[in-house]
């Protein structure tokens, strides 16, 4: 097929008839296209565009929760939170590229307050989603507190635009709090990981504990009194490495976001690891990067065990050298940014997780005929 | 060989229970109204040996049901009369605490409460807190997706399990999740947890660990009318405070707590609230000053902090006994467990108590507040004859929560109780697509069958009428 159709639905009826078109084909799922690069490429006829479905459904400020369409982007949806001093408390740094709700799901992200919120399966609370075969589902709904079925919503989660397209999201919200502050400590990761550990066996509750680039960046989120408080007794943790300054912490917090979106001609892959891997994973990327002349940085959400490696310079070839080690490693690792020519060097993922076999069980329960996203998760499926 | 040959072979004739008297045991779970008497009891001592109990089911289309405490309240360990019991009971060793990555590794019979117990020393906790935890295993809670009084801040279990390793339904063993949450691929763990028992039996579960709260404060505020402390939780809630746990208890509950245990309640108030913070020092305080104004512009009555951990102990004894307590004020009775949006507690409160009054039957409340899950008891007599027109009651407060845009179950889950409610909340295609899920992990159906999904045989041939959403009655959402 020569042409490639594309679908921009804005109601839930019209992705419904989008998906009973045949003539699309094989489809692939694009948002804002902040994540179209993770993982495989895949193959498709059509293109289904989930950004016409940007509507609020409903707010309950009262109840804590919204339901958005899913290509509503996050930082809108804050935008309209903040107005009652709300939020979903979730902080990916592609929300500042505009990804929507739905894709954000889809692929997992997350950014530093994972370290207490977690990633958007911790917050969704409800979804209605449209199958390749055009069925329409929900699962979950209106209240926090909910085990009534099975949960759809954490199936999605990662699913990359495989199983369906995400059409509505119900997430439920939290207060934003009255002060933040944060700390800002140059150190290694050594350092870091143990600093970090020391604020929350202090019990001091960092809302974030974030290595970026050699400082260990701790942000405490509550009371004007209460992060006073916890931030002095930070900093007599810290020593006399400390900064606190709002400025250096505002810049230091966009260093973590630029780093995490990279730029065109980097590779950006993310890793997940048990806590105590940080210095580890951060030798091992030193030492990969001087191997092969790369230039490398990263910054991690120990405790939370995620962790971003972006590769900057040198040839294709280096790259992939660089990220077979990683990958070696620790096989938990997606790319979510390719360098030109990358893709011919590498697989498009390591070795599968153990449970490889149920994925392909559920992909072919959902679609059974690979029409969404095929060969985003090749060679796995 | 027959199946139940095999399995006396596989697993030892010690392990194996078929004698009638001694099956007995194993006929019902905490939902005791069903019961059902299984053909064998089976007792593994390792993974191996559920995974070998599981092939042989799968080999001979033997259905099979994991059974950890049987503290479920939903039927979700209720027996199949041709199939077999697995018991994890002996699978209690925990066989690792990790302070440094802040986890703790456990097998699946181990209790709730002895996680937290070995955590301690390390000052580390596991959060969830489901009111049966000195007795329920972490098995049972992954099955149900199990949350507790401090769920409202804390979340429930999907949000503090990081790995678990499973025996699917074919008897073969794999890991779901991993070292970090941040794995590639569908969420198959998330999807599992909350699963009923329905996707596979957990062998092995890797728990996250939280550092123990810097402070705790806790009290109870007396209000003269539900209306009140209903406002006052949405109050406190608006106000940007998120409490550990808001719980509240109506009069009738008051009593019956009363009746049992060494009680800090008053007596004759129509409603308390139990209100906890934790966290840091500073925060706590400011907030805890800040909940006090909020009962008090609200119509509180009286307050009574908790001085000492012993009186914050006597409080939380006392609402989490409740359920027990019911018994000393009426023979029988049923918990329920919808959930409504929280600013709609006093309007279901109130629909409840005419509810009740129709029925002739009394309902007790007590329940979590602060996320709209009730639990509300309806006692009654059987000896009266009063069984049927209570089990009526129960479930159309379950069914009425999902009117008000709410669920079924907030906590306890639905097994075999309210799998005949489903399609009230779900449409035809929402089951069916849940039903993928199952046939991807479960071709066969022999994992926990007749839970979950209303089948014919479970509520006959018509499924109860569809009702829609009020948000799709406003046409907020529509249904395709």
């Amino acid at each position: 097929m020569s042409t490639v159709t594309t679908y921009r639905p804005t109601t839930l009826r019209a992705l419904r008839d989008a998906l009973a078109d045949g003539a699309g084909g094989r489809l692939v799922i694009a948002g804002t296209g902040t994540a179209a690069d993770w993982g495989g490429a895949p193959e498709y006829d059509g293109v289904l565009d989930t950004t016409g479905m940007s509507g609020l459904i409903s707010y309950n400020p009262t109840d804590m929760t919204v339901a958005v369409q899913a290509g509503m982007p996050l930082a809108t949806l804050q935008e309209t939170l903040a107005e009652h001093g709300q939020w979903v408390a979730l902080d990916p740094a592609r929300a500042a590229a505009g990804a929507t709700v739905g894709g954000l799901i889809a692929t997992g992200d997350a950014g530093p307050v994972r370290h207490t919120f977690g990633t958007l399966r911790d917050c969704v609370i409800g979804v209605t989603v449209v199958l390749a075969d055009a069925t329409v589902a929900r699962s979950g709904g209106h209240v926090i507190k909910n085990v009534a079925g099975y949960d759809l919503a954490k199936l999605f989660h990662g699913s990359l635009g495989t199983l369906g397209v995400l059409a509505e999201v119900i997430l439920r919200v939290h207060p934003r709090a009255a002060a933040t502050a944060t700390l800002a400590v140059r150190c290694d990761a050594a350092t870091a990981f143990d600093l970090g550990a020391r604020l929350i066996h202090g019990s001091l509750e960092p809302v974030a504990v974030e290595w970026c680039d050699g400082t260990l960046l701790a942000r405490f989120d509550g009371t004007p009194g209460g992060v006073e408080d916890r931030l002095r007794r930070a900093r007599e943790l810290a020593g006399s490495d400390a900064t606190d300054t709002a400025d250096a912490a505002a810049d230091a917090w966009a260093v973590v976001g630029a780093l995490v979106r990279g730029a065109d001609g980097d590779t950006v892959v993310r890793i997940g690891t048990a806590p105590d891997r940080l210095p580890a994973l951060a030798a091992l990327v030193d030492r990969a990067a001087a191997e092969h002349a790369v230039d490398a940085a990263m910054t991690s959400s120990p405790f939370a065990g995620a962790h971003t490696v972006r590769l900057r310079g040198g040839a294709a070839a280096a790259h992939a050298a660089v990220v077979t080690a990683l990958r070696t490693a620790h096989p938990a690792t997606t790319v979510c940014r390719w360098t030109d020519g990358l893709r011919a060097e590498l697989p498009a993922w390591g070795e599968p997780p153990p449970a490889v076999a149920v994925l392909r069980a559920v992909k072919h329960a959902f679609d059974p005929d690979d029409r969404l996203g095929s060969g985003r998760f090749a060679p796995w499926f | 060989m027959s199946w139940a040959a095999e399995l006396t072979e596989v697993l030892g004739r010690e392990n194996v229970i078929t004698d009638p008297a001694r099956l007995r045991t194993y006929e019902c779970d905490g939902l005791t109204g069903y019961r059902v008497v299984p053909a064998m009891v089976v007792l593994p001592r390792s993974a191996a040996e559920v995974a070998a109990a599981v092939g042989v089911c799968a080999r001979h289309g033997v259905p099979f049901v994991a059974r950890g405490a049987g503290t479920g309240l939903s039927g979700g360990a209720l027996p199949v009369a041709d199939g077999i019991v697995i018991s994890l009971q002996r699978l209690r060793r925990i066989v690792e605490v990790d302070p440094v990555n802040l986890r703790a590794v456990v097998e699946p019979g181990v209790t709730n409460l002895d996680i937290s117990k070995a955590a301690a020393p390390y000052g580390l906790y596991y959060a969830p807190d489901p009111s049966s935890q000195q007795v329920c295993t972490i098995g049972g809670n992954v099955a149900e997706n199990s949350g507790g009084a401090h769920c409202l801040k804390y979340g429930f279990t999907v949000n503090h399990v990081l790995a678990a390793e499973v025996v699917l339904a074919d008897g073969t063993v794999t890991t779901l999740g991993g070292d970090s949450p941040q794995l590639p691929g569908y969420d198959l763990l998330g999807a599992f947890i909350g699963s009923e028992g329905t996707l596979g039996i957990v062998t092995q579960v890797t728990v996250r660990l939280l550092a123990k709260p810097a402070a705790v404060r806790t009290m109870v505020a007396d209000f003269a009318t539900v209306a009140g402390a209903g406002d006052a939780v949405t109050g406190i809630v608006a106000a940007g405070i998120v409490p550990a746990a808001i719980e509240m208890l109506d009069n009738l509950a008051i009593q019956a707590v009363a009746a049992s245990t060494q009680s800090v309640y008053t007596l004759d108030t129509v409603a308390a609230l139990v209100v906890e913070l934790d966290g840091p020092p500073d925060d706590v305080a400011e907030q805890f000053e800040q909940v006090q104004e909020i009962c008090r512009a609200h119509g509180c009555t009286k307050v009574l902090v908790a001085e000492d951990a012993e009186q914050r102990a006597l409080i939380w004894t006392g609402r989490k006994a409740a359920f027990a307590a019911v018994g000393r004020i009426s023979p029988d009775y049923f918990v329920q467990d919808g959930v409504v949006p929280r600013g709609r507690l006093a309007e279901v409160l109130g629909r409840i108590a005419a509810m009740a009054d129709e029925a002739g039957v009394r309902v007790a409340n007590v329940f979590h507040a602060g996320d709209g899950n009730l639990h509300p008891l309806v006692l009654y007599s059987e000896a009266a004859g009063e069984h049927d027109r209570a089990e009526r009651l129960s479930t159309e407060i379950a069914e009425l929560c999902v009117e008000l845009g709410g669920s079924l179950s907030g906590e306890h889950g639905i097994g075999a109780d309210k799998a005949c409610s489903m399609p009230r909340m779900f449409g035809e295609d929402d089951l069916a697509t849940m039903l993928r899920l199952r046939s991807a992990f479960d071709p066969g159906g022999l994992c926990n069958p007749g839970k979950v999904f209303p089948t014919p045989r479970l509520c006959g041939e018509r499924p109860g009428r569809y009702r829609p959403h009020p948000l799709e009655e406003a046409g907020v959402i529509e249904r395709l």
